[in-house]
């Protein structure tokens, strides 16, 4: 399965990908670090990620918008919202766009690691 | 006029914020202690190496800045594995708190509460300038013994 980062900040990209060095993840390759919406749409159209795992509060374009328009020519694909937005109209209307999962930041190590686990049942 | 809108209620979420974020991120609480007006101060933010600030609208106006010095950070990069050490690195993580603090305060405060990407610098802390006449709350922490802290300047719109 092919897994793309998308967040603003550098810490959260490589702590993510380190993450995904657990044996749990073996099956998992990280095709694409995005900092913003604009990049991520770029990665999406050439490696075609399964799962993508999404901030919401980025430059030039945010969350919200790069999932509604990764969900036109990635359909299939599985997101998780990592995001510090907290309130509950935000994690629904992220779902409504087409995220299939949330997780608040700030979060453990573990918690991420079962959130992936989820998102690629 | 001196505005001081926010109440106590509103202060203790983020020092609430402050908590989880490092045991969360860490295993380990950071020492939160009580909250003070940061009166006679030409910039809403503590001294120190690094500073995060979030413009925040809608509802409220004004800035969050989270400040630490470099020996924090760089522990803190530590305890979650990272081994970049650069400046740029250390401005990026002060962004990422100041974002993710601001952030859990939604929550409290509603959807309404729009948070900026964040604006990060070293040093300077002349450059973050009063985005309202109210007075600052600043939030002092403890964590693994390096003093670091968060100054909310908001006032309801």
């Amino acid at each position: 399965m092919r897994l793309m980062i998308v967040d603003d900040s550098m810490v959260i990209r490589n702590r993510i990908a380190r993450l995904m060095n657990d044996t749990r993840f073996a099956d998992l390759e990280i095709v694409g670090l995005a900092g913003d919406g604009h990049q991520a749409l770029a990665i999406g159209r050439s490696k075609r990620p399964d799962l993508i795992t999404m901030d919401l509060t980025m430059p030039n374009m945010d969350g919200e918008q790069c999932i509604g328009e990764l969900v036109r020519f990635l359909p299939e694909a599985r997101i998780l919202v990592v995001s510090a937005l907290s309130d509950k109209a935000t994690a629904l209307r992220a779902v409504s766009r087409g995220a299939h999962g949330f997780l608040h930041k700030p979060f453990r190590d573990e918690e991420l690691a079962q959130s992936i686990l989820e998102l690629k049942q | 006029m001196i505005y001081r809108d926010l109440s106590p209620g509103d202060i203790e979420i983020f020092s609430e914020a402050i908590g989880e974020y490092f045991e969360a991120s860490t295993g380990e609480k950071a020492l939160v202690r009580s909250a003070y007006l940061l009166e006679g101060s030409d910039a809403p933010v503590l001294w120190n190496d690094f500073h995060g600030v979030i413009a925040i609208s809608g509802g409220y106006h004004g800035t969050v800045c989270f400040s630490a010095p470099r020996k924090l950070l760089s522990h803190l990069l530590m305890s979650i594995g990272d081994r970049n050490y650069t400046d740029e690195c250390h401005l990026d993580l002060v962004g990422e708190i100041a974002n993710t603090l601001s952030g859990c305060a939604r929550k409290h405060f509603g959807e309404m509460l729009q948070i900026s990407t964040p604006m990060t610098f070293l040093g300077r802390a002349g450059e973050v300038r009063a985005a309202t006449d109210s007075i600052p709350y600043a939030i002092p922490f403890q964590w693994r013994g390096y003093e670091a802290g968060l100054v909310v300047h908001l006032r309801k719109t």
